[in-house]
């Protein structure tokens, strides 16, 4: 363990910028997108400087942490403000600043028509703070604050052009989305804080063992929740087609690469419990299998390329999920689809942004087509992105992606088949869609209406997707030689020590059935789509109609749990007035009845006056007879 | 047997008051009208003075045989008979506004005669001696240590007070309705209370409370004649402080009266027949407590509760005082419940409290007019304090103070008796006292929200600029309710001190 | 003379000064009243600072005898529950002044006679929480109802009347209640250790369990009034749609506290035994306020109902942390009624703004504000922010803290609890969303941005709620040792570890 003390600039440095534009306001309009790259960029300077100095100690020196003031102490509940840099946190640094600084740059070109790029820049500041935290924290409360402050982030960067009413709608919808899953994140600290009495990571994996079955797997349960809220997973996904809202540079850096995958690292970071827990894991199994058809199979349907991109992120994250699942050796994997995915989604995404900056924000691919020649250096990143998602070999989905269907058919048993079928499945709808979309957009004949003159990007926006689009082509191989990521990984999920059963398939195996299934996959959406209506087709199978309405999600909610709970509030505002305060009313009410009988009988008449007392004469004389008997 | 002996130098208090009383009844004779008034009041408040001087010499000797064991200057007396000056004083002040009273109280209402006597401002001045007798009546009453003088002080102090409550300038047909009815009730229960006195004196033997209190004490106490002795008596003494069911009196004869008679009523009856009520329960029949306290208990829960609720709906606003008088009669039988030291003590301190609210808020309604005379209907109050904010700022103090907020003699009142009735033992009570007052307030917070924060209605009502003794009479009352709120010691200390009957 | 009887006296004397300035002069009277509460507050923090956070027991003690008869004494003293309380009030006073500068207008009296109820109810409030004599507490709970009735009634909006009517006699029928406990308990104390109203002497009394419980409720009711808890609450949405924005301030983000101070201070002191009787049922009420208070925000039209409800919803919370009996409970909830107090303010501040610029408290009359004052929109969102207890804003610890303390001891009723953070988020971002997102509605398009004296109000506040959302440790270090005292009076202790040491 080793301790630093400058760890903190990595979050302090994009909080600050971000607190300074929002202050200042207009008065930075003219620089403030420079600083924000900046401290972008220099957090990744740190990060590259930190995972450097860690490569060269070796073992247990490689954790880095930094303590920085006592935060909450009360009674035994204690959480200090400090962060832990080791081999999974330092993997999340270098992708968030590194691809963070990449869309910084990028987006300095893409907003330069928004009068509000200053506020853009502050809130893509905060969410790079936010997110830093998230990783870098060394207790579930610390990543708890990351969590939901890259929440706000995400909802007011959707939420960026809010005066379009739909715009705001989203922003708001992801944002109670992902609360239900905070719901799940803080059940899980404070399960954590009951049974060990702490809530630093440290302490849990220390006593994890000691606790019950069933509270390890309440606790699992707990952060799979959580989990599915911030990466779209089943069946909190519903989120993420409508974040699309926001600009694109957010969509690829926060709904792509970085924001959505926190699920999987925290779920890599709780190993210790999901280990501890087969019924929580296989939970994760069965939400990461169903997420990633769910995915795939939206995204066969989408016709506006964001949506498309975006069913397609939520598809792989699912693929992520289900490694987790799978065991310490299910981590290493699932984290390197997650820096492949990082690479070549924010890339495509990208790329999409680099079609619509050129088509006047038209996303609808039906009105794309063969955009080929008017941008090529979009075209050529966006289809070596394309490539590796379809894990064509040697580029990187390819490594990654295959590992994890791998994975999932060495489960063992019917388990095993069941996952690396869904798998493969998904790995060949995948292919489809992709290749879907790539057609679509850059092939056939043009469909754009003349208005639009389609033209290549400026460099501040191809250079960093050609940057990224480098990574789609070699991060895989780079994280896959010589089990890299394994072995980096190695202290903190400890695949190694858990030799598992004897393979159901062989690698080589599984790579061929899933180069098979990819090829049938493009080969079908390639014929599919020799000819593309520019409207979209009504007369449609079932399966499509359900495809493009995200298999019902929305109508799923409105009609489960939006609609009843309006009629339940509506009813309670009623309750309010009549009853409760009604109650309130009504002794009030005979009060005054009671009152006006008093009056009636003060009728004025002598003789009915002495008739009452002589009533009460009677009566105490009554009184005193029953009382003395 | 030989000539009763009298202490005089104790029984001066009452003497001076009756002969001031029979002097006024001479210059009613033999001084022109137009004169009266001028002589009546400085006698009036001449024999008051004098007579709390002499009181005030006294209270260093007390005696039980200031009239052969008849009456008894006990300091508890003593305070009471005090408390019944100062507050009979103020009193005067008001009636001393004659514009109140009829000119010419023989006259048939509506008469040539009486419209004439009221042109000619020649004015009839009875009331003044008629109010000293009373005082007398009310001083006697709380020291009388037997039946017969217990029966006497009632009449005297009640005879005037029923010719007193016909005597109204305005609408007398309502005033001399109320007169007849406060007499004939009045006669009623006299009558009662005399069957009730008999049965005692069956029942004992003597008509002396200390004497029939070694009966009571003695023979187990259980017997027909002594029951029916306890609740007779109760009835009579309940007639008069107002408790329910024997209160139909009140609103009737508090409306009809004229004002300030009312707020002399309300005050200083209700002290003189509460100083009586205490001294019979706490001395005469201590003993039976265990046959008289489950009567009076359920009595003081129902006056309490019927009181407050009734005001609720009434819209005149002396009839609803008059309600506010019957609850708080409830809330000092607690006192007579609690049958403790504290109990006494807290009633001594609460009729003063009660008795200068009282007052003041009667000297206030005798303020509020238009071309007709008092203005008694409440909406007609509404925006008071436009007019006048610190008339409105005083009524609302007074109306706090019988409400029992802190920081009013009011408040200190109520906890000082619900405090005594629970160390008496009697917490139901306090918990039903709890509920009376939150209805209670409920009325008055009502009339105060009425002050403030509605818009007058109609603008013939104006506050008339009272007479310098009047306004006196405000001043003195509302100053007292805050500082007796406030500094409640410098009261407390001296009725805890002086808090025992001598038997 | 002890520094808590001058913070109570200060007040007073600008009440003193108040009443010598014209009617017609407002402006005098505002800076007077500005200038006497910036006073009270520099030495509040004074105290503050003198303040020995490590001593268990109470400071700044002053005892004088006031109605011997009864025991009862003029006596104050603090311990940390009650400094972070008075803290709260002093700093809040002149906010509320200069946030609603101009709120004496349209009242029914002058600004003059405004800034002498607010001082005077300044006065009563630091005396309530410094109060260690049972009566002169009581006398003050009561006494206090009076200048806020005036304000209400006085300077309110719409059916002011009625409200601040239905306000009093609530309260009132509460006091009534705990005015019959408090003698009962006086009495008990008569006859075990010579009648007294000293807080510390009576919590050493022997009660039996039936009388116990009777007082406990007497008490508790009339606390459970104060800081509404279902279904005691119907009074306060009415008292803040009608109230001015800084008469509600000081309602709901200080009085109010007086409840839940209370139920701390004398339920759980005074009554041990019924305290633990009771605990189910009222954790059950707690929750019950959180979610359905919860509900009915959501369910608002008037943002000032809006706040309201939020308001019941989070004193559910601060209840529910009370009598969870763990020390993160009480001291997360003791920490709460701080934050709440600042992030109460923020929102009707904020609020006060969008309808007194708008002429409507309406949520569904504004609309795009974010476009049209910036700052004002930025505000109300960072005040919605603290209300859904944003990590990284003070409520989010007091908060946590409250559900983790009560999940040790009762996991299902925190569950429910926790749901209550998706309506939080709810009710805050639907009104965030109406009032500051989407098109400018007509009405809206020429409405002003905040001017300098707002951002100066606005700013401490703000402030506050981030800074000790980041660093607690100030007021958590005076709160500690109270909680532990008044743990361990209660007889209760933090359930064990489960697994693990």
């Amino acid at each position: 363990m080793t301790t630093s003390t400058h760890l903190v600039y990595l979050i302090a440095l994009p909080l600050l910028s971000s607190a300074l534009l929002l202050i200042l306001g207009r008065i930075a309009d003219k620089w403030g997108h420079l600083l924000a790259t900046l401290v972008s960029a220099s957090a990744f300077v740190i990060g590259l400087l930190e995972f450097f100095a860690m490569r060269n100690r070796s073992g247990a020196a490689r954790p880095v942490t930094q303590h920085i003031f006592s935060w909450i102490a009360v009674g035994s509940f204690k959480v200090d403000a400090s962060l832990l840099l080791d081999q999974l946190s330092i993997a999340f640094v270098l992708l968030i600043t590194g691809v963070g600084t990449l869309i910084h740059i990028y987006s300095i070109a893409y907003m330069s028509h928004d009068r509000d790029r200053r506020r853009f820049f502050a809130y893509l500041n905060l969410f790079i703070a936010a997110m830093l935290l998230l990783v870098l924290g060394d207790s579930y409360l610390n990543l708890y604050v990351g969590w939901e402050g890259v929440g706000l982030a995400s909802y007011l960067l959707i939420g960026f052009w809010n005066q379009k009413p739909a715009y705001a709608t989203a922003a708001k919808k992801a944002f109670v989305a992902n609360r239900v899953g905070d719901v799940g994140l803080s059940l899980a600290i404070m399960i954590a804080f009951t049974q060990f009495g702490t809530v630093t990571f440290s302490g849990v994996k220390e006593h994890a063992h000691h606790a019950s079955p069933a509270a390890l797997t309440a606790i699992g349960a707990m952060l799979l929740l959580a989990a599915a809220g911030k990466s779209a997973q089943f069946p909190l996904q519903s989120w993420l087609g409508d974040a699309m809202a926001g600009p694109t540079p957010v969509s690829a850096l926060i709904h792509a690469a970085t924001m959505v995958t926190a699920g999987v690292y925290l779920i890599t970071r709780s190993n210790f419990i999901f280990d501890a827990s087969p019924t929580a894991q296989l939970m994760v199994v069965i939400v990461g299998a169903i997420t990633l058809l769910f995915g795939a199979i939206v995204g066969t349907a989408k016709d506006d390329i964001k949506k498309a991109l975006a069913a397609s992120t939520m598809s792989q994250i699912g693929y992520m999920i289900l490694a987790t699942g799978l065991g310490p050796v299910g981590y290493a994997f699932a984290i390197m689809h997650l820096l492949t995915h990082g690479f070549f989604k924010a890339g495509m995404f990208l790329g999409a942004g680099s079609v619509m900056h050129g088509m006047d924000d038209e996303v609808n691919m039906r009105r794309f087509g063969g955009l080929a020649k008017f941008m090529p250096i979009t075209t050529v990143t966006f289809g070596l992105g394309y490539l590796a998602i379809i894990g064509v070999p040697p580029f990187a989905g390819f490594y990654s992606k295959d590992k994890i269907i791998e994975t999932a058919f060495n489960a063992g048993g019917l388990k095993g088949i069941l996952l690396g079928g869904a798998a493969l499945l998904g790995a060949a709808i995948t292919a489809f869609y992709m290749t879907r979309v790539v057609v679509l957009t850059f092939a056939g004949s043009k469909r754009w209406d003349e208005k639009a003159h389609p033209h290549e990007s400026p460099a501040l926006m191809w250079i960093p997707m050609a940057i990224l689009a480098v990574g789609s082509v070699a991060s895989g191989f780079l994280l896959a030689s010589g089990n890299a990521m394994v072995n980096w990984l190695q202290p903190i999920v400890n695949p190694l020590d858990h030799a598992h059963g004897e393979e159901f398939l062989k690698p080589i195996v599984v790579s061929i059935l899933a180069l098979l299934v990819v090829a049938i996959g493009v080969l079908f959406a390639i014929i599919k789509y020799r000819t593309v209506p520019v409207d979209a087709p009504t007369k449609v199978s079932i399966f499509t109609k359900a495809a493009r309405k995200d298999l019902y999600q929305d109508s799923f909610n409105e009609a489960v749990l939006m609609r009843p709970g309006q009629r339940f509030t509506t009813g309670l505002v009623f309750t309010d007035n009549s009853i409760v305060d009604g109650a309130v009313k009504a002794v009030g009410f005979s009060l005054q009845t009671i009152a006006g009988w008093i009056r009636n009988v003060q009728n004025g008449y002598i003789r009915t006056y002495a008739l009452v007392m002589l009533i009460g004469l009677l009566a105490l004389i009554a009184t005193v007879w029953v009382v003395t008997l | 047997m030989s000539a009763p002996v009298l202490n005089y130098a104790l029984l001066a208090p009452i003497l001076i008051i009756l002969g001031g009383a029979l002097i006024g009844v001479l210059v009613e004779a033999f001084v022109g009208k137009a004169l009266r008034a001028s002589i009546q009041l400085p006698i009036a408040l001449g024999s008051l003075v004098l007579s709390f001087a002499f009181l005030w010499r006294s209270h260093s000797s007390p005696s039980l045989t200031a009239a052969v064991g008849s009456v008894s200057m006990d300091p508890a007396g003593i305070f009471i008979q005090g408390t019944i000056l100062v507050l009979a004083f103020i009193g005067i002040l008001l009636i001393a506004d004659q514009d109140n009273f009829t000119a010419q109280a023989s006259a048939i209402p509506g008469s040539e005669e009486e419209a004439s006597s009221i042109a000619t401002g020649k004015q009839q001045t009875e009331v003044f001696p008629l109010t000293l007798f009373a005082i007398a009546g009310a001083m006697l009453f709380p020291v009388a240590t037997d039946l017969i003088t217990l029966f006497v002080a009632l009449e005297v102090l009640s005879l005037p007070l029923y010719l007193m409550a016909g005597l109204s300038r305005r609408r007398r047909l309502l005033s001399q309705e109320a007169a007849l009815k406060y007499f004939s009730l009045g006669a009623f229960s006299s009558a009662i209370f005399l069957f009730g006195a008999a049965f005692l004196y069956g029942y004992t033997g003597s008509l002396f409370f200390n004497d029939i209190a070694t009966a009571v004490g003695g023979n187990g106490s259980s017997s027909t004649f002594l029951y029916i002795g306890i609740v007779f008596v109760s009835v009579g003494l309940l007639f008069k402080v107002g408790a329910v069911p024997f209160h139909a009196w009140t609103p009737d004869v508090y409306q009809g009266a004229p004002t300030p008679i009312t707020g002399f009523m309300a005050a200083v009856t209700k002290v003189a027949a509460f100083g009586a009520t205490l001294r019979i329960f706490y001395v005469a029949l201590d003993g039976a407590s265990q046959t008289w306290k489950p009567i009076i208990t359920a009595i003081a829960m129902i006056t309490m509760m019927i009181g407050s609720i009734a005001a609720i709906l009434q819209r005149d606003v002396k009839r609803a005082l008059a309600y506010s008088s019957i609850a708080h009669a409830g809330f000092l039988l607690i006192g007579v419940i609690a049958l403790n030291k504290e109990g006494l003590a807290a009633s001594l301190f609460y009729f003063v409290a009660y008795g200068f609210a009282t007052l003041g808020a009667f000297a206030i309604i005798t303020m509020v007019r238009d071309s007709a005379g008092e203005v008694t209907d409440l909406n007609r109050w509404a925006g008071l304090s436009k007019k006048s904010p610190l008339v409105a700022t005083i009524f609302s103090l007074y109306l706090l103070s019988f409400g029992g907020l802190p920081l009013t003699a009011g408040f200190i009142g109520k906890f000082s008796i619900f405090s005594a009735a629970y160390q008496g033992g009697n917490m139901a009570v306090v918990v039903v006292a709890a509920l009376a007052s939150a209805i209670a307030l409920f009325f008055y917070l009502r009339i105060v929200l009425m002050l403030w924060f509605s818009e007058p209605n109609n603008d013939s009502v104006t506050l008339v600029i009272p007479s310098i003794l009047t306004r006196i009479a405000i001043f003195v009352t509302a100053i007292a309710t805050v500082i007796l709120g406030i500094a409640p010691s410098l009261l407390l200390n001296p009725a805890t001190t002086v808090a025992t009957f001598f038997h | 003379m002890s520094i808590l009887t001058t913070l109570e006296l200060l007040p007073l004397i600008g009440v003193l000064a108040l009443a010598f300035t014209r009617k017609a002069d407002a402006l005098l009277a505002k800076r007077i009243a500005l200038g006497f509460s910036l006073l009270v507050a520099v030495v509040s923090l004074v105290m503050a600072a003198q303040f020995k956070s490590a001593a268990t027991g109470f400071q700044f003690v002053e005892s004088r005898s006031w109605i011997p008869n009864f025991g009862i004494n003029y006596a104050v003293g603090i311990d940390g529950i009650a400094l972070v309380l008075i803290l709260l009030t002093t700093i809040l006073v002149p906010i509320v002044i200069l946030a609603g500068w101009n709120e004496s207008e349209g009242g029914r009296w002058s600004a003059k006679t405004f800034y002498i109820l607010i001082l005077i109810s300044e006065a009563m409030m630091v005396g309530v929480f410094a109060a260690t004599d049972v009566f002169l507490f009581y006398v003050i709970f009561e006494a206090m109802l009076i200048p806020v009735y005036f304000l209400i009634g006085g300077y309110g909006r719409g059916d002011r009347a009625a409200a601040a009517l239905k306000f009093l006699l609530y309260s009132l029928l509460g006091g009534l209640l705990m005015l019959a406990a408090l003698i009962g308990t006086y009495i008990i104390s008569t006859n075990q250790i010579g009648g007294t109203f000293d807080l510390t002497k009576l919590s050493t009394m022997h009660i039996d369990a039936p009388t116990q419980n009777w007082l406990f409720l007497g008490f508790f009711i009339a606390f459970a009034i104060k800081a509404p808890l279902w279904p005691f609450h119907t009074w306060l949405p009415s008292a803040a749609k009608a109230a001015t924005p800084g008469t509600s301030i000081l309602l709901l983000g200080v009085m109010d506290k007086v409840g839940t101070y209370g139920m701390i201070r004398f339920c759980m002191t005074l009554f041990p035994d019924a305290t633990k009787t009771f605990t189910p049922v009222i954790i059950t009420l707690s929750v019950i306020s959180i979610l359905y208070g919860a509900f009915l925000a959501i369910g608002q039209k008037d943002i000032n109902g809006l706040i309201a409800f939020t308001s019941i919803s989070h004193f559910g919370v601060i209840t529910l942390g009370i009598f969870a009996m763990t020390t993160q409970g009480l001291s997360g909830a003791t920490f709460y009624m701080v934050n709440h107090g600042f992030s109460t303010a923020a929102l009707f501040m904020t609020a006060g703004w969008m309808v007194a610029r708008r002429k409507s408290s309406k949520i569904d009359d504004f609309g795009g504000l974010q476009r049209v004052t910036p700052i004002l929109a930025w505000s109300f969102f960072i005040a919605g922010l603290s209300a859904l207890a944003l990590p990284g804003l003070s409520s989010f610890i007091s908060e946590f803290l409250v559900l983790a303390g009560t999940f040790t001891r009762y996991p299902i009723a925190a569950i429910f609890a926790t749901l209550g953070i998706i309506l939080a988020a709810l009710y805050v971002l639907i009104a965030v969303q109406k009032s500051l997102h989407g098109e400018v509605k007509p009405g809206n398009e020429s409405l002003t941005d905040l001017v300098l004296r707002e951002k100066i109000a606005l700013v401490p506040v703000i402030a506050l709620i981030v800074l000790l959302g980041f660093y607690p440790k100030p007021v958590l270090d005076v709160i500690n040792p109270t909680t532990a005292v008044v743990m361990q009076h209660a007889g209760a202790t933090d359930p064990a570890v489960k697994a693990g040491k």
